[in-house]
């Protein structure tokens, strides 16, 4: 080992107990770290994952236009070979087209304001999971054209159950008056209030007989093998499909709102790395500093013996890194453990469970251990060991010697 | 071998409130190559300083030294050790060994920094450790040697790169008679043997009995 590196490491070794509570600091800290990244990554996937698998699919193709003013008016023609032409894509798994409107729902007791989905279930079961949401009855089948699903907060509102008689009333593409009546053949509990107190779902073919859509949906929902491949896929199909009258979007273009959430989330998170990286930069300083303080007699000597400014900061240097990489590999070792630990338990946090439903989130959250992060967190780990002992090193090297040796 | 020459030399400490404490004045002095010369004086005549700035571990007030045609009193922070470590080999009182290295670790230290192969330094180490008697000491710690087997190794520490002088600033003045006279020998017997100068600082009879030449400082002058 070289000499330098030996007698720093020796130093280190010389006051075990300091040396130990840093190492501590410093692991502690970086597991933490990594385990709240895996923490909030796995968060982060449920939320995606949930989003993407209720209304608003990983990719929506539509007429251009319609995000911003979605009017029945605005749909798309030839679906059917448009949803062939989508299917194409190997990123895709199932496709689903939907009719989409807003109008009013009402029982003989109330009404109230609802947007309302007309699909095919057998098709919409393949993108979208809300018919494990239902809490009473059944979801739709082909064929129950006379039925309807709600929320169970709209049941509440409309205090309607099961088999009751609803009445949609909204305006046609054609203009004319479109009222229905249906039976309530199931009532969903997603934990997300716009669901569970603004959506109705009816069969694409009573939808588009309601609202005289000639077999034209106003949406064709999307679903991926890989949520992750939303933007690339919507990107990918935009040029394949090389429409100006198309728009195709990822979901965090159609809700900007739950990437704005993601990203609030990311800088909270670079906010705790930042205050991680304070309480190892203070740790390893002050061992550091308190080591070449009480050695200034020491320095004095190595430079009296000719030993030059620039092998000094080296030899303290070394201190610095062989702290920081000790206490990186302690705290790789709990962070990593940690975070595969409860990846596969989940965290359970089933008392926030209305809390955590708002958010997309299921109550057992699955850390999922992101191997960027954790590399990245490491080194930022050991560049901050390295960077806080230039004082200390600068400090050293800028002894007199003569002084230095007569310290006590 | 080269001639040290110090001409003019003052150093004058400043301290507090700009409090100015004169302790050399007009030092003028020459030491042949090969010398063994004691620098001799009371306590705070000065002795300790002069060493000091002949061996470059302080810069002076006024004057010059020289080494040869070498003056070294204008060198930088880096030079100087530079310098140090290729022509100056110095013994503390208090011994100075590096308190985290062996004995042989020690006295390889400067070879290290002279890029010394491993091994011809190793070779070295323990050939000159052995030549002052220690042997079985080669890795203990500091620590684990008494004061007179650590100023041994400080001894072989600044004789290993065969420096053309060796300070020694009251190298007896923590040892006991016995082992001072030892130490002492062995000094006299590398001077004779290596032609290295020697260079004390010592109110030390023994010392003083020993060596070739006295330079007496009084005050922070030369003593007539």
């Amino acid at each position: 080992m070289n000499t330098f590196a030996k007698i720093a490491l020796r130093n280190i070794l010389r006051n075990k107990r300091r040396s130990l509570i840093t190492i501590s600091a410093v692991g502690i800290g970086l597991g933490a770290l990594i385990f709240i990244w895996s923490f909030v990554e796995g968060a982060h996937r449920q939320m995606i994952t949930n989003y993407t698998s209720y209304i608003t699919s990983p990719v929506q193709v539509q007429p251009a236009g319609y995000q911003t003013n979605p009017k029945l008016e605005r749909a798309l023609d030839n679906s059917a070979a448009l949803d062939a032409r989508i299917r194409q894509n190997p990123t895709v798994r199932a496709t689903s087209p939907r009719i989409r409107a807003e109008g009013l729902i009402a029982s003989s007791e109330a009404s109230v304001g609802t947007v309302i989905l007309g699909v095919h279930p057998s098709r919409e079961i393949l993108v979208s999971t809300l018919n494990k949401r239902i809490a009473k009855g059944t979801f739709l089948q082909d064929g129950d054209d006379q039925q309807i699903i709600i929320g169970k907060d709209m049941a509440t509102n409309l205090n309607v159950g099961l088999e009751d008689k609803v009445v949609f009333m909204s305006q046609a593409a054609d203009g004319s008056i479109a009222s229905g009546a249906y039976y309530v053949k199931g009532i969903v509990d997603s934990g997300v209030t716009e669901i569970d107190k603004g959506l109705a779902i009816i069969t694409f073919t009573a939808a588009d007989e309601l609202f005289v859509m000639d077999g034209r949906p106003s949406q064709i929902a999307v679903q991926l093998h890989a949520v992750e491949e939303s933007t690339q896929t919507a990107a990918g199909l935009r040029t394949a499909l090389n429409d100006p009258e198309l728009e195709v979007l990822a979901w965090n273009t159609v809700s900007p709102i739950l990437q704005q959430w993601l990203d609030y989330d990311n800088t909270f998170i670079w906010i705790i790395v930042v205050i991680v990286m304070i309480v190892v930069a203070i740790g390893i300083m002050n061992t550091v500093l308190m080591g070449v303080l009480e050695r200034t007699r020491e320095f004095g000597i190595l430079l009296a013996l000719g030993t030059k400014e620039g092998q000094i900061i080296a030899m303290v240097g070394w201190e610095s890194v062989f702290l920081g990489l000790i206490g990186t590999a302690a705290g790789l070792f709990l962070g990593l453990t940690s975070s595969l630990y409860f990846q596969e338990t989940g965290v359970d946090l089933t008392i926030f469970t209305d809390a955590l439903n708002a958010f997309y989130m299921e109550p057992v959250i699955r850390p999922c251990l992101n191997f960027k992060y954790t590399f990245l967190s490491g080194v930022m780990v050991l560049a901050t060991s390295v960077i806080v002992s230039i004082y200390p090193a600068w400090t050293a090297a800028k002894l007199v010697p003569v002084k230095a040796i007569r310290s006590i | 071998m080269s001639k040290i020459r110090v001409d003019n030399l003052s150093k004058v400490y400043v301290t507090g409130k700009n409090i100015e404490t004169p302790a050399l004045s007009g030092i003028t002095l020459e030491i042949e190559p090969r010398e063994f010369l004691a620098i001799a004086g009371t306590s705070g005549s000065g002795k300790t300083t002069l060493l000091n700035l002949i061996g470059s571990l302080d810069a002076p007030t006024a004057g010059t030294i020289h080494f040869g045609h070498t003056e070294v009193t204008g060198m930088s922070k880096n030079e100087l050790a530079e310098f140090r470590k290729d022509h100056i080999g110095f013994v503390f009182q208090a011994y100075n060994l590096i308190n985290t290295l062996t004995a042989l670790e020690n006295v390889e230290y400067i070879m290290l920094l002279q890029g010394v192969a491993p091994a011809e330094r190793r070779r070295r180490a323990a050939d000159l450790l052995t030549r002052v008697g220690l042997e079985k000491y080669l890795d203990h710690f500091p620590n684990q040697m008494s004061g007179g087997q650590q100023q041994r190794v400080a001894v072989a520490r600044a004789i290993v790169s065969e420096p053309s002088v060796i300070l020694a600033d009251e190298p007896t003045a923590n040892l006991d008679s016995k082992t001072s006279e030892q130490l002492l020998d062995l000094m006299l017997e590398l001077n004779r043997e290596k032609g290295t100068t020697f260079v004390f600082s010592t109110h030390d009879p023994m010392v003083i009995g020993k060596v070739a030449r006295v330079v007496n400082l009084k005050d922070g002058r030369i003593a007539p």
